[in-house]
């Protein structure tokens, strides 16, 4: 068969962050051909840019795996993943040393690595003699780390095509057997005719409008669901501020650090100067931080529905940072929770030949709320290195296979259907409206079934009646078009999921359901495409992950929720 | 608030902003070999073409939103 533009490896790596380079690469050591695909350069892609730190757990510099289990399980409110815990615990270290060989650089003082605590650790905080002591520990990259990965990524021999789309995966016989994509700024498609596919496309979250999305689209999460993959976690939510001062995306409070494209997320800690600033309302009361940052976000939207926002912190240099006006929101999406459901310890994702890793792979690494830094970048490591292997073993097991020619013709012909209408919406119309349904706080935040039914009505009509007509006039533009069609389904999956979880846990706030409910929601909610529609479900969490059930609801959760603090 | 200008004099074409803007904004213009700001409606303000070897990108202070009006 012959195709035009037709690219041909075993692996297919879509997305090319810390997950992705370390699934090419070891895909890559284990004897396979490997193509890594990113929509745009490797090095400054999604995440990379933004991440500073990784966690390394290491016995041998006084680290206590049960200490470090326990602080996951208390702050992640027991939804966490305990098996990948341990695996990611116990492998992060081989991992940073991975990274030290590709030839990235560690803050070092007198020749050894400089450990940071958690900032937590660091505050003081009511209620934090309630809390198990915070533990884990970072290590700092210095920048360029991003360019070193990518060099050794080059010089393994793994083929990099970036500023290209990956739009669908083309599946044959129930397994996966390429996908089709699109240069960002050719109007031509591209097939890959591969034996194993490891999505490490990040994640999916919403900005307020005006505020340009591209690393958390949830193109790797769209492309497995409509393959028929299951999704999990999209009712947790990893907030971070989106600001007045500085709209770029979601770090204004770190901006400092990160404005050339590389960082150290704790300057402050390398400094010892206090990280997070303090909180004060409009009242010019204090909003302490309470038992973790990104839970505390709900503690900021209620200071604002209550009609005392905005809230001002102290940034870095002295200023005054603005964080989340009334309607404004910054979301990353349930960072190193939520994504595709992985049943395995290799991230497959219960498909043949479909892998993830990273923020993609959806198996609660932390559960409901972010619990420590340094986490999502060694989850990514270690996770991208698994699936890596996995993916090329199963390339190395599985014969050649074939692609259906009809099939790929027809999903070349939806792919450029934006391109061929001749009128329609433009995609970062369709983008805004979807966001001014999902980012309110009274969405977002502080949930409530009547609530998400309404946003759920809008979606469904944009859904059903928008992206069917979106227009594109380039390739630039058709790569807006798709990634407003996997922001749509992404938005859909957390509305139903959020309502299906009728309780309130770590950063899943229901005003209808304002306590947990165990052991009915020691659950992971589960999404999966049948038939067209999406059907919600839930996973009950193993019994010896439980928390002690006999204790009574105040010990067992240290947090309080507003209502009941 | 985005990127305002590329400086034609000092840009020698060397393509690192192309590559390093997440949202495609910039584009080489082939027939001139400098970069060119072509979608700036895009922009998300993360500076990373500042890092432009010859300091020849500038991006707009202060807070501005660019919103998409009507349905086009």
């Amino acid at each position: 068969m012959s195709l035009e533009n037709l690219i041909e490896a075993d692996v297919l790596v879509i997305g090319g962050g810390l997950a992705g380079c370390f699934a090419s690469v070891k895909a890559k050591e284990q004897g396979a051909d490997v193509v890594l695909v990113d929509k745009g350069y490797v090095s400054k892609t999604g995440g990379t840019p933004y991440a500073g730190d990784t966690m390394v757990f290491n016995p041998e510099w006084g680290h206590d795996l049960d200490a470090w289990m326990e602080q996951v399980s208390v702050l992640g409110e027991y939804v966490n993943n305990r098996q990948w815990n341990e695996i990611v615990f116990k492998e992060s270290y081989d991992r940073f040393k991975d990274l030290e060989s590709y030839g990235v650089k560690f803050l070092e003082e007198n020749d050894e690595v400089v450990r940071l605590p958690h900032p937590l650790s660091t505050l003081d905080m009511p209620d934090k003699d309630k809390f198990p002591p915070i533990v884990s520990q970072v290590v700092h990259w210095l920048p360029g780390w991003g360019e070193a990965i990518r060099k050794h990524v080059e010089k393994s021999g793994v083929k990099l095509m970036e500023r290209v789309v990956i739009c669908e995966l083309i599946k044959k016989e129930e397994k996966i057997v390429g996908a089709v994509g699109f240069p960002v700024d050719k109007e031509e498609l591209i097939v890959f005719k591969t034996k194993s596919v490891v999505i490490c496309a990040g994640g999916g979250g919403f900005r307020p409008p005006g505020y340009p999305t591209h690393e958390l689209t949830a193109d790797g999460v769209a492309l497995a669901y409509r393959v028929g993959a299951e999704v999990t976690g999209k009712e947790f939510v990893s907030p971070m501020t989106v600001g007045s001062l500085e709209p770029h995306p979601g770090w204004e409070s770190m901006y400092e650090h990160f404005s050339s494209g590389h960082s150290a997320a704790l300057p402050g800690a390398a400094k010892n100067v206090p990280f997070l600033g303090r909180r004060i309302n409009a009242e010019g009361e204090e909003v302490p931080h309470r038992g973790m940052s990104w839970h505390g976000w709900i503690d900021v939207h209620h200071e604002i529905h209550a009609g005392r926002g905005p809230l001002t912190m102290d940034g870095p240099g002295g200023r005054k940072i603005s964080i989340n006006g009334p309607g404004a929101g910054g979301s990353m999406h349930g960072h190193a929770t939520a994504g595709i459901f992985s049943a395995d310890t290799d991230g497959n994702v219960g498909v043949p030949g479909l892998y993830a890793a990273g923020d993609s792979l959806g198996v609660q690494f932390v559960g409901s709320t972010y619990s420590g830094f340094g986490f999502a970048t060694s989850y990514a490591s270690v996770s991208g290195a698994r699936a890596g292997c996995a993916a090329a073993e199963f390339a190395r097991k599985c014969g050649d296979g074939s692609l259906d020619r009809d099939r790929v013709e027809d999903l070349k012909k939806s792919i450029k259907g934006p391109l061929e209408r001749k009128g329609g919406f433009s995609p970062r119309w369709v983008t805004e409206i979807l966001r001014s349904y999902m980012v309110p706080y009274f969405v977002m935040y502080i949930k409530h079934e009547d609530r998400l039914k309404a946003a759920l009505t809008n979606v469904g009509f944009i859904r059903d009646h928008l992206v069917p007509k979106i227009t594109a006039s380039d390739a630039h533009e058709l790569r807006l078009a798709h990634e407003t069609r996997s922001m749509v389904l992404n938005a859909e999956m957390k509305l139903r999921a959020s309502m299906f979880r009728k309780e309130s846990r770590g950063n899943h706030y229901r005003e209808d359901y304002p306590k947990r409910d165990d052991p009915e929601w020691l659950a992971w909610v589960l999404l999966k495409n049948e038939n067209g529609s999406m059907n919600v479900y839930k996973k009950s969490m193993p019994e010896e992950w439980w928390p002690d059930l006999n204790k009574p609801y105040d010990e067992r959760y240290p947090l309080k929720f507003p209502e009941s603090a | 608030m985005a990127i305002e200008k590329i400086d034609h004099d000092l840009c020698t074409g060397c393509e690192q902003c192309v590559l390093s803007c997440p949202m495609d904004v910039i584009r080489m213009d082939e027939e001139i070999n400098k970069a060119v700001i072509k979608y700036v409606e895009d922009c998300m303000y993360c500076g990373f073409c500042v890092d432009c070897p010859e300091k020849a990108i500038t991006i707009l202070p202060g807070p501005t939103q660019s919103v998409t009006l009507g349905w086009g």
